[in-house]
This record gives C-alpha cells, structure tokens and sequence, in this order.
C-alpha cells in the first residue's frame, strides 16, 4: 500500500501470523497463540508468588500487582457494579482482567510488539462466555420467564414507549451485546497497532530517506511514536478494565433488575 | 516461599521466558511480498510454455493468470474473522488460568490480604489495650501523685505549726530569761550602788574629820587655813 509515498503494508498483514508449530492442523500456534499463552502463565507465575509472600506487612513486587488487581477488580468493578453478591464472580473477573491486561500490554513490549486482542479469537470467545453466564445468572435469580419480561420490559418504563424499548432491548440484550463487547475490545488494539505500526514506519522511512528526513524523524514522528506508545499502555489498560466492569455491570443487571 | 513453590514459580517464569522469546521473532503474514511475487513468477515460469510456441492471446490469458496469482500475495484472511486454532488455544488458556485461579491463584492472594488485614487489626487491637493500659497507669500515677502532695502539704503544715509552737515557747522563754537577768542585774546594781553610798560615806566622814582635825591643828590666819586644805584634799586625792 503507497500512502503519501510510504510503503505501508496491506493492513491485513499486520494481523496475521503464520503457524509455528502444527500447521494446518486445529491446533496450529503461532505468534497470537504463544501470546495469549505467555499472558496465562505470568499471571499464574505472579499469583504463585503473591500468594506465598504472608509474611511481610507491605506488598511489594509481583505481591503488589497481584493484590492491587485484585482489589481494583473488587472495590472499582464488582463493588460499584454488583454489590457484595458479585463477591462470587471475583475469581472469573479477576482472570478476565489480567488475561486480557497481558494479552494487550504485548503491545508495547519490545521484540512483542503485538496486542494478541487484535486477534478477533478472545475477544469473541470471551464474549460469548459472558454473554451466557450473564443469561444463566438473570435466569437463575429470577426465573426464566422472569428474566425474559425484566429484560424486554424494563421496570420503570412509561407502557407506551415498550413499542419502542421492548425490540431494542431484545436486540441489544441478547444479540448486540456479545458483539459489542467483542468489536470494542478488538477495535480499539487494532486501532493501537495500527498508530504504532504507522509511526514506526513513518520513522524508519524518514530517517532512511537522509537530509530533512532526519529532523522529520526526530522532530515528528519519533516523539509521535514514543508518545503514542505511552497511551497504548494507557489503552491496554483501560480496555482490560472496560470489558471486565462491562461484564460485571450485565452480570449485575441480571441479577438486581430493579438497578 | 518453601522450596516446592519456588521450583514451580521458576518452571512456570522459564515457560513463559520461552514462550515470550518464541513469539518475539514470528513475523506477521509470514512472508514478504516482495518474496510471494517471486515465488509465483518463479512458478509461473515453470508452467509458462515457450513463448514461440503459444498465440498472443494465450500469452495474454498466461499474464492474467499470473497477475491473480501476484495479487494474491496482498491478500490476508480478514482480521475480523476469528481463527479457530487460535480460538482453540486462547480459550484453553484462559479456562486454565481460570482453574487455576479458583483452584489456587486467588484464594491464595485473598487468604494472604485477609491475613495481612487480620494481623494489622490484632495490631491495632494491641495498640488500642495499649494505650487504654498506659492511659490507666497515668491515672494512677496521677492520683498517687496529688496523694503524695496532699500528703506532703499536710507535713508541711505540722511542721510550720509545730514550728510557730516550738517559736513561741522559745521566745517565751527568752522573755523570761531576759527579765530574769535584768532584775538580777537591777538588784545587783542597787546593791552595788549602796555598797557605793555607804563607802563613800565612810570615807567623807574620815575627810571631815581629817579635815576638821587639820584646821584645828593650824589654827591660822586664813591663807595658811587654805592652804592646808588644798594640802590635806591633795592628800585625800592622792590616796584615793
């Protein structure tokens, strides 16, 4: 792709990973699956080692990351959201936050350099995951048919306006949502990747070209680079943080139809 | 840390360095497009009949084909699709991670939060009876202190008044004794006084007779009289 004489590659590219290993096969890995197996195992290496450092009164290193995820997940996400019922849901949304935290952060690591979630694979799977235990905890509290009429009629709502809230409801609730939740996510690492692929590009490029190249470089779109690199962090982050209270606020929805 | 969970701590970190490290180097679409285009001429060649032996038509036809076929090295599957090997794997670890966070990640995390919480509320539970303890001994301390003054004042009290007591006899005393002295020193004087008197009597009695017996003696005119006196008074003085 030649966009303002830059050779920029097919966007599609950036994307796609070939095998490592089984290629062809269901089981083929490449770069996206060792990522989002790297992110399993440091989360499991970082809860390891919190778990067993009882001793000192104030958390430091991995203690640290692992307690403050965990009470951030408990008093800014279930907490605001669910209320002390979502206490239950503390273990799912605490995985959920820091598996999707280093399936992000990737972005930004050298060498990585790639957000597994621009992947469309977690981001829909875990959608699709939340989507049903959202249904089965609105059933199980209040009962199916319950569930189906505080969903489709909202508690509160002049009878009137149920021509119009009741199909938007169906389709947001039960088709909209998982998609909604899934294409954030994905959305908003592609776009990340995306403006630092085109910086790193524009960069090399620039300096590669010599004279006022090098002070376009430098000036512009290497400040452009580092600059964008610290506010994918701050997206990474953040993403993590919205797909988790996200998944809170429908589980509690389901549960509390009066909220 | 005991030893086990710091073996497995150590196998899971050389995991994931290993995994890190094998997917830094993975380039995305696996090749170049430069290397694809290559790749189908190459092909392309091969298959191509001799240029004399085919129409311009077929050769055009050949070209169209080929042009596909480089085309198609600009071609990715679409990012929006979801690949299911990658479904597969992602979803795997993430209900791995998930068992394991039921199983063992979290409860560990929580039970050391509690336990940190349960140890900082003992401790301020202790500092708390601390304080209630140390408030108890300063209120003690201060009731047997004003004790002790009220005490100390009633002493000082006593003393002053046994003082004031012990002052006013001694002085009485003094009194006494002064009054006692100055009439003995009265007495003593008045007698000394007219032990004075009665001596000094004596004496002019002894003078006048002296005297008397002197003018007799002379019986003289009146200078040689005078002068007798003087002498005998001379006399007197100087034995006196």
């Amino acid at each position: 792709m030649n966009v303002l004489a830059l050779e920029f590659p097919p966007v599609n590219h950036l994307f796609d990973w070939p095998s490592i290993w089984f290629d062809g096969t269901l089981f083929a890995i490449n770069k996206t699956v060792l990522i989002y197996l790297g992110s399993m195992l440091v989360t499991m290496v970082i809860f390891t080692l919190a778990g067993r450092q009882r001793d000192s009164l104030v958390p430091s290193g991995v203690q640290h990351v692992a307690e403050s995820g965990v009470t951030f997940v408990e008093e800014s996400v279930v907490m605001q959201t669910i209320g002390p019922d979502g206490k239950k849901f503390m273990p799912f949304l605490t995985t959920m936050f820091f598996f999707i935290l280093f399936s992000n952060i990737t972005e930004v690591i050298p060498f990585l350099q790639f957000p597994a979630n621009s992947r469309m694979a977690i981001p829909i799977t875990l959608a699709i995951v939340v989507w049903c235990i959202y249904n089965f905890v609105g059933v199980q509290s209040q009962g199916f048919f319950g569930y189906l009429k505080n969903s489709l009629f909202p508690p509160g709502v002049p009878k009137a306006l149920y021509i119009i809230v009741t199909p938007i409801e169906l389709v947001s609730t039960f088709v909209v949502r998982p998609f909604s939740l899934a294409i954030r996510l994905w959305a908003n690492m592609v776009a990340g990747h995306l403006l630092l692929v085109t910086f790193a590009i524009l960069s090399a490029t620039m300096w590669d070209a010599g004279g006022p190249g090098y002070a376009g470089a430098l000036v512009l779109s290497w400040p452009m680079l580092i600059l964008m690199t610290g506010f994918e962090i701050l997206v990474s982050v953040l993403q993590a943080f919205i797909f988790t209270i996200l998944t809170a606020v429908y589980i509690g929805g389901s549960m509390h139809p009066e909220h | 840390m005991t030893r086990r969970i710091r073996h497995i701590a150590g196998a899971l970190g050389l995991i994931t360095v290993a995994v890190v490290a094998l997917a830094a180097p993975a380039g995305a679409s696996g090749e170049t497009i430069g290397g694809c285009a290559i790749d189908k001429a190459i092909e392309a060649e091969e298959h191509l009949p001799s240029l004399h032996e085919i129409h311009d038509e077929e050769f055009e036809a050949e070209f169209e084909a080929l042009e596909k076929e480089m085309e198609s090295c600009l071609e990715a599957p679409s990012a929006i699709i979801p690949e299911l090997d990658e479904i597969i794997w992602g979803g795997t670890a993430f209900l791995v991670l998930f068992g394991f966070m039921v199983w063992k990640g979290f409860p560990a995390v929580q039970g050391a939060m509690n336990a940190r919480a349960d140890r900082i509320a003992a401790d301020l539970d202790a500092a708390e009876q601390a304080k209630v303890d140390a408030v108890k001994i300063k209120t003690d301390h201060e009731a047997e202190l004003s004790g002790a003054k009220a005490e100390a004042a009633g002493i000082i009290d006593d003393a002053r008044a046994q003082a004031d007591q012990l002052k006013g006899e001694l002085q009485a005393r003094a009194n006494e004794e002064v009054a006692e002295m100055r009439a003995r020193a009265a007495a003593d004087l008045e007698s000394a006084r007219s032990q004075a008197i009665s001596d000094l009597r004596g004496d002019v009695s002894q003078i006048a007779v002296g005297a008397a017996e002197a003018v007799i003696k002379a019986n003289l005119d009146r200078d040689a009289q005078s002068a007798l006196v003087n002498a005998y008074i001379d006399e007197v003085a100087g034995r006196g």
